[in-house]
Order: C-alpha cells, then sequence, then structure tokens
C-alpha cells in the first residue's frame, strides 16, 4: 500500500490551476467596481444614492457633534455650552478621566494601580516567547501567585502592620518568582543555564531524583529573602477597597471572574458528566440554579439580604461579595460551553485513552479537555466578553466601577447635566477592549488551527 | 425539629443582644470612626468631585458628627447604598446616621425602627415651566402636561393636586431622570414637576437657564432629615446637638473663620458655653469639652454649609432668604434649642 505515496509515483501529475481571467474593461478599477456593482439598473441606483445620502448624514451629524463642534477645553459645562451649544461637551469627560480610569483611588497614589497592572502584564510577556519551557506552569504561576502582587500594591500597608504576615510572605514569594521568571528568560536567551540550576552541580551528588525541584526551591527561597529585605523598607499609604473604581475596579471583576470561570467551568463541566449521582446532582443543580437567575438580583440578595441575616459586627466586603457572585455566575456559563466541547469528543478518543493504560485523570487533562477547550474557543471568548460588559452591572449596587463614576459626571457641580458624553465615551471604550479580545481569540484559534 | 426551632430561637437571641449591647457611640469610638448612610448622587446634597471626595450637605453634617466625636472631619466613612437598603443598613447596625437627602414621613419614622432627629433642609415639590408660556402660577396649568419621574412621592402629589382643584393634569411619566429632562427641554411637555431643590439643578442643566422659571407655588412637605437607630438616645443626642451646634453658632454670629477668635475672646455667655469655655454641657452628651468648636471650625455654622453647598453661589443656586430654611430670627424655621 505504502507504494501508492505522491512521492513514489513521479507519473502522476501535480493539479495546477489556471489563473482567473481578468474582469471585463469596464468593470476595472474602483470607479469601473463602482458603476458595475451599484449603478447597474435605475433600482440599484437610486437605492444606491438613497443609502449614500442618508450615510452622508449620518455621519456628517456624528462628526459636527463629537469632533467639529465640540468643546475639549472648558471649566464647566456652562462654558462648554457658551463655547458651541449643539456639540459634545469633551471637557467634562477629560476633566473626569483620573476618576474614569482610577474611580477614587488617591490621586497621589493612582502610580501604583499602573505598576500593579504593569507588573501583571509583565508576568505574562514570556508567554509571547516560543522558546519558553513549562508555559503552562507560567500561567498557573499568575493565577496563583500575581493576586498577591496586585492586593499589596492596590491595599498598601507596611508589612507585619496593615498587610498580614501570610499576605506579606506570599508577595515576597510572588516577587522573586517573578525575579527568577525573567532571569532565566534572559539567561535562556543568552544560551545560558537558568538561575534555577545554581545549586546542582553541589547537590548532584548527594541525591539523583529531584535535584532539579530542590535547586528550583532553594534559589527562590533565597531571591525571596533579598526582597523581603528590600520590601520591608518600603511602605505604601494604605487605600480602603471602598476607595477603588473606575476601569481599575472593572478590570478587577471582570479579571477575576474570568481566571476562575475556566477551572470553576470545568469541575462543574466533568460533575455533570460523572457517572456518581452525588457529583451529578450537585452540579446540575449549582449550574441550573444559577443559570436560572439573572445576575443582578444575585447582586442584590448578596449585598441586601446578607446584611440582615449576618450579625451587626460581622463585616462583609461588597466587593468580596460581588466577586464570589460574579465568579459562580461565569463558571455556571462555562460549565455548558464545555460540556459541549466534551460531548463533541469522539468515544473513540476515551477508548483510546483507556487501551494506552491511562486512569480518568490523566484521560481528561493529557486527551479530551485540551481537544474540548480548543474546540470551544469562540464559545469561550464570547462568554468571557458578555462578562466584561455584565460587570457594568456592579454599579447599581453601588461599586464605583466605571459607569458609576461616569454617572457621576452628571452630578458634579461644574458638569451637572453632561449624560451623553460619558456614556459614548464608555461605549467606545469597551467597544476596544471587546474588539480587541474577540481578535486575539481568532488569532488563538489560528495558532492552535482549531479547523483541521 | 423543636430541637432546631429552641437552637434558632437561641441563635436570633443571642445576635440581638450582642448588637444592642454596646450604644453606638461607643461602638464609633471604638472603631474610630462614624459610618455614615447616603445614598449614590445628589447634586448639593451628596456627589463624587473629581478628586473622588464626597461633598453636600448631608456630608456636612456626617463630617460634624464625626469633628463632635473625634475632633476630626475626615473620620467618617460614607456608605453609598440603593434606596431598599437606607432602613436596613441603620437596622442592622452597618450605618451610624442616615442621611441621604430623605423625607421625614410617619409611616418612615414609625415603622421602619428609625428615629428621625431634625431636619436640615425644608423641600417642597415645584414646578418649572418655560417662560414664554406666561404662567405665572400652578393653577394656571389647567389640562397642561406635566413630566415626572414614575413611581416617586411627586407622581402622586401632583395627582392629588391636580384632583383637589380640579386642574384636569395630565402626567408624562419617565423611569429615568436624564430622560426626563431631555424631554421637557425638547418641549414634549408643558412643566416639569419635581422636588424645588430638584428643579433648581436641572434649571441649570438647561441649555439656556434663564429660558426656564420655577413656579411659586410648593404643593408637597419634604422635610429632609437625618435619622439613627430607634432607641439610642445617647447617640440620637450627639447627632442631634451637632447640628443645632451648627444653627446656634450661625444665630450667634460664629464661623468658621472668627471661631478661634471668638473662643479666647468672646464675653457672651451663651458663645462660651456653646464653645465650650464655660460650663460643662459636653459631659451629659459624653463628648469632648471642644466638641462644638471642632463642627464650627472643621465644617462651619449651618449658613456656611448651606452657602456651599445649595446656596446662590453652588450649582443648585437657591436662594435662603424668605424660606424655611432661614434662622427663626429671619422668618425660617432653623431654630436651635437652647444651649444651657
Amino acid at each position: 500500500m505504502d507504494d501508492f505515496n505522491v512521492k513514489n509515483e513521479p507519473a502522476l501529475k501535480q493539479f495546477i490551476a489556471t489563473p482567473p481571467r481578468l474582469p471585463p474593461k469596464n468593470e476595472r478599477g474602483v470607479i469601473g467596481t463602482i458603476l458595475h456593482r451599484c449603478f447597474n439598473s435605475i433600482g440599484n441606483s437610486v437605492l444606491t444614492l438613497c443609502v449614500a445620502v442618508v450615510l452622508f448624514y449620518l455621519v456628517k451629524h456624528i462628526l459636527d457633534w463629537a469632533v467639529f463642534n465640540a468643546v475639549f477645553v472648558a471649566e464647566s459645562r456652562r462654558q462648554c455650552m457658551a463655547l458651541s451649544a449643539d456639540g459634545a461637551c469633551w471637557a467634562g469627560v477629560i476633566s473626569w478621566f483620573n476618576g474614569l480610569i482610577y474611580g477614587r483611588f488617591p490621586m497621589d497614589e493612582q502610580w501604583r494601580v499602573n505598576v500593579g497592572v504593569l507588573l501583571g502584564l509583565m508576568w505574562l510577556l514570556p508567554l509571547m516567547s516560543k522558546r519558553i519551557p513549562l508555559r503552562n506552569f507560567i500561567l498557573l504561576s499568575w493565577i496563583g501567585l500575581y493576586p498577591f502582587v496586585g492586593g499589596y500594591l492596590f491595599l498598601g500597608g507596611r508589612f507585619g502592620v496593615e498587610l498580614g504576615l501570610v499576605h506579606g510572605t506570599m508577595t515576597c514569594f510572588a516577587l522573586a518568582f517573578l525575579v527568577m521568571l525573567y532571569m532565566n528568560w534572559v539567561l535562556s536567551a543568552l544560551g545560558y543555564k537558568g538561575v534555577n540550576e545554581w545549586f546542582l552541580p553541589l547537590v548532584s551528588r548527594w541525591a539523583e531524583r529531584r535535584i532539579h525541584l530542590m535547586s528550583f526551591i532553594v534559589v527562590w527561597v533565597l531571591i525571596t529573602f533579598g526582597v523581603s529585605l528590600g520590601l520591608s523598607h518600603v511602605s505604601l499609604e494604605p487605600v480602603a477597597i471602598e476607595r477603588w473604581g473606575g476601569l481599575f475596579l472593572t478590570f478587577i471583576i471582570a479579571g477575576f471572574a474570568i481566571t476562575m470561570a475556566i477551572p470553576v467551568g470545568v469541575v462543574l463541566a466533568l460533575g455533570r458528566r460523572s457517572k456518581l449521582p452525588v457529583i451529578h446532582w450537585i452540579s446540575m443543580i449549582v449550574i441550573e440554579l444559577v443559570r436560572s437567575v439573572p445576575l443582578i438580583t444575585v447582586l442584590f440578595m448578596a449585598v441586601t439580604l446578607l446584611p440582615i441575616f449576618l450579625p451587626a459586627d460581622m463585616e462583609f466586603n461588597k466587593l468580596t461579595q460581588v466577586l464570589v457572585a460574579v465568579c459562580l455566575f461565569a463558571g455556571a456559563y462555562m460549565a455548558e460551553n464545555i460540556r459541549g466541547g466534551l460531548q463533541a469528543i469522539p468515544k473513540g478518543q476515551y477508548e483510546a485513552a483507556t487501551t494506552l493504560g491511562l486512569g480518568y485523570l490523566h484521560t481528561m487533562v493529557l486527551v479530551v479537555l485540551p481537544q474540548a477547550l480548543k474546540m470551544m474557543i469562540p464559545n469561550i471568548m464570547t462568554s468571557f466578553i458578555s462578562l466584561l460588559k455584565d460587570t457594568t452591572l456592579v454599579s447599581i449596587i453601588g461599586l464605583f466601577d466605571i459607569m458609576l463614576m461616569a454617572r457621576n459626571i452628571a452630578n458634579d457641580k461644574d458638569w451637572v447635566g453632561l449624560h451623553t458624553e460619558p456614556l459614548v465615551m464608555i461605549s467606545v471604550l469597551f467597544f476596544i477592549l471587546c474588539y480587541s479580545m474577540s481578535q486575539y481569540s481568532l488569532n488563538l484559534e489560528k495558532r492552535l488551527k482549531v479547523d483541521h | 425539629m423543636n430541637k432546631l426551632t429552641m437552637a434558632l430561637a437561641a441563635t436570633t437571641t443571642l445576635l440581638a443582644a450582642n448588637s444592642y449591647a454596646v450604644s453606638t457611640l461607643d461602638a464609633v469610638k471604638d472603631r474610630g470612626y462614624v459610618n455614615c448612610v447616603i445614598g449614590n448622587s445628589f447634586p448639593g446634597f451628596y456627589s463624587l468631585n473629581k478628586a473622588g471626595d464626597w461633598q453636600g450637605m448631608d456630608i456636612d453634617i456626617c463630617r460634624g458628627v464625626a469633628s463632635a466625636v473625634f475632633g476630626d472631619a475626615t473620620k467618617v466613612k460614607f456608605l453609598p447604598v440603593q434606596w431598599a437598603q437606607s432602613f436596613t443598613s441603620i437596622k442592622s447596625g452597618k450605618g451610624d446616621i442616615l442621611s441621604k437627602g430623605m423625607t421625614w414621613t410617619l409611616s418612615r419614622d414609625a415603622a421602619q425602627g428609625l428615629d428621625f432627629l431634625d431636619t436640615y433642609f425644608y423641600d417642597g415639590q415645584g414646578f418649572m415651566v418655560r417662560k414664554d408660556l406666561g404662567v405665572k402660577s400652578v393653577n394656571e396649568l389647567k389640562g397642561a402636561t406635566v413630566c415626572v419621574l414614575t413611581g416617586t412621592s411627586s407622581e402622586l402629589n401632583i395627582a392629588d393636586y391636580s384632583r383637589a382643584h380640579n386642574l384636569d393634569i395630565k402626567t408624562v411619566v419617565f423611569d429615568d431622570s436624564s430622560v426626563r429632562n431631555t424631554a421637557f427641554f425638547n418641549n414634549n411637555c408643558d412643566a416639569l414637576t419635581n422636588d424645588k431643590s430638584g428643579l433648581a439643578a436641572q434649571r441649570s442643566a438647561a441649555p439656556n437657564p434663564t429660558d426656564y422659571v420655577i413656579l411659586p407655588e410648593t404643593i408637597s412637605k419634604e422635610a429632609l432629615s437625618f435619622a439613627v437607630k430607634q432607641n439610642d438616645s445617647e447617640w440620637a443626642n450627639v447627632v442631634k446637638w451637632t447640628f443645632a451646634a451648627m444653627v446656634a453658632a450661625e444665630e450667634f454670629g460664629v464661623n468658621s473663620n472668627n471661631v478661634e477668635k471668638m473662643r479666647t475672646e468672646s464675653q457672651s455667655p451663651v458663645i462660651r458655653r456653646l464653645l465650650g469655655t464655660e460650663g460643662d454641657l459636653n459631659k451629659g452628651l459624653g463628648l469632648p469639652q471642644d466638641w462644638a468648636y471642632q463642627v464650627i471650625k472643621n465644617v462651619g455654622n449651618y449658613g456656611e454649609v448651606y452657602e456651599r453647598n445649595v446656596g446662590p453661589d453652588s450649582v443648585l443656586g437657591i436662594d435662603r432668604e424668605g424660606t424655611l430654611n432661614a434662622l427663626w430670627k429671619d422668618g425660617g424655621m432653623m431654630y436651635a434649642k437652647s444651649f444651657r
């Protein structure tokens, strides 16, 4: 049978397509195309003209309002109106810009938000390089360790005083990990061994296996010690969680929900497909219950009903309640997406894994889930996008996310009644965010070659 | 089942005992700050500025209480809550003071577990019309269409008023105040009705404020008041007298600029008693000797608070002269009981 390979049959001719013919002369070029496509009959010509006129007026009005008649520099809305009565008053949005981005975070401390976000992105940056080993490990470390760094920067406080001992220690470990990650990346780019192998020659005689892990831990602890020495001299002004807000808070809620959605979703989806009745029923009840109730009612219940049931001195942070609610929500929706992916995996895959002697865990982690998740990328990304947009609902229960900050502009004494411009600005911002998310998912699909 | 009920009952009693054991004043002193329940935004009364700080009349009252207890106007935490949560947040002890532009009504005072203490702003429902309509009084609005927010007391009041005066007013209801205002400014209705303080704010947001007039009649009583949890007179006294000190200070001519001088130089016994240089009025309240001095120094007297937040130079631009919010000497309702 091997003899029928194309390579071994030089007599078999390769198919070569004839190049397409050029269109007729009067249909070539921009004008030709327009004439041919849009004005090929009287009806079509009229239609084209109508659409063009409508489009022209629409675009003209929007541009007039948003750009040509708009006011960009003014002290108050009254001044905006004096300068140009029928244009947008972007001056208000510009003067509130920091508020929209950072919420009520104290002005002098806003650099910490920038640093925190930058560190988070830096952590993920090595993933762009295809040569770096243990990519999943880096992602896991981000989920497990980055929140401590972020929490430290956003909350502030001194070590051992406002900042708890556990949190402080974990922050040092996390920062040390980041330092190691970058040192390794640079070293590997230069062709050297990573820092985690420093102690390898010393211990190699003593222990044969596990030396990599040992050496890694020793180096990690050493760097952590160095970082903690450095950080113990730093004292950041404490910032209460109530002062978090704006786009920053939107990112925190959406980021948390997005990172937690996949693990929660996988557990719930596998639970629902489980043959063990208790696990099956619990997963099913959680999924169906959470999916059948609007997010807004869950949020309301979390903040209005809990204080009545709980004793007065037991203070639950509003943000924590919201995070739990949103996370459960995202997880339940994700579970159904992933279950769809699981059902699409042919039975042969399970049987093949069993034949190879893989157990349940290995079958799922090594064979089934990678395929199922890959197949579900468009659905998962759709959930993430709708999640990002749903986070604006938290403004209704009084968290100062970007939506509530925008509504507050209209109540500021200088900008009373400025409703439209902030909303337009938020729409544009969300479009940019959501569109880049969807582009990223397309990119991911291409890289993972989903359609075989 | 019986055991379960008993256990539940025991737990609830424990919890109840727990939350009533300490008085609010002690709890506040232990905690180090005052919890003040407000709403999300209401220009002139509580709203954010672009630096993220709260400002407004309700805010100043809470800052005044913080100054009285701690001598520091910043030792207060503001809890913006939804309308539905206002009462529960006070009942559950989450908030110490409710000051969110709430009207003092019988049902709220009697049935919601609150004690209303005093009124800091007398408001009432009014009407705004376009100037070119030539209308001078509400009674000329026969058969007119009026824009109103649905589900509010304004909607009920206008129905009552229209029936009582046989005006046949048609209401156009809206769910959102910005949509309602836009509709009014686009001439979709003849008049706009709201509390008068709100009308002033809406007029200031109009494309051309001088085109609109607010009619003189006031068709309802809206006494914006602050409240605390029921049955805690120690705390109620602190809050009530903090506000009284602001009003009294204005009456005696003490303000945030001259309070320092008044404290050392004034010979008037009433001022000396108010500022704590004479007598021991603070003892009964459980506050420091200079509590009223701190309130006036940090926040100002009632007149200053009014001018800063809702007065003619602020965005609301509500004149005080001749209204109920003037001092009793000037024919208003602002009357502090005797500091003796």
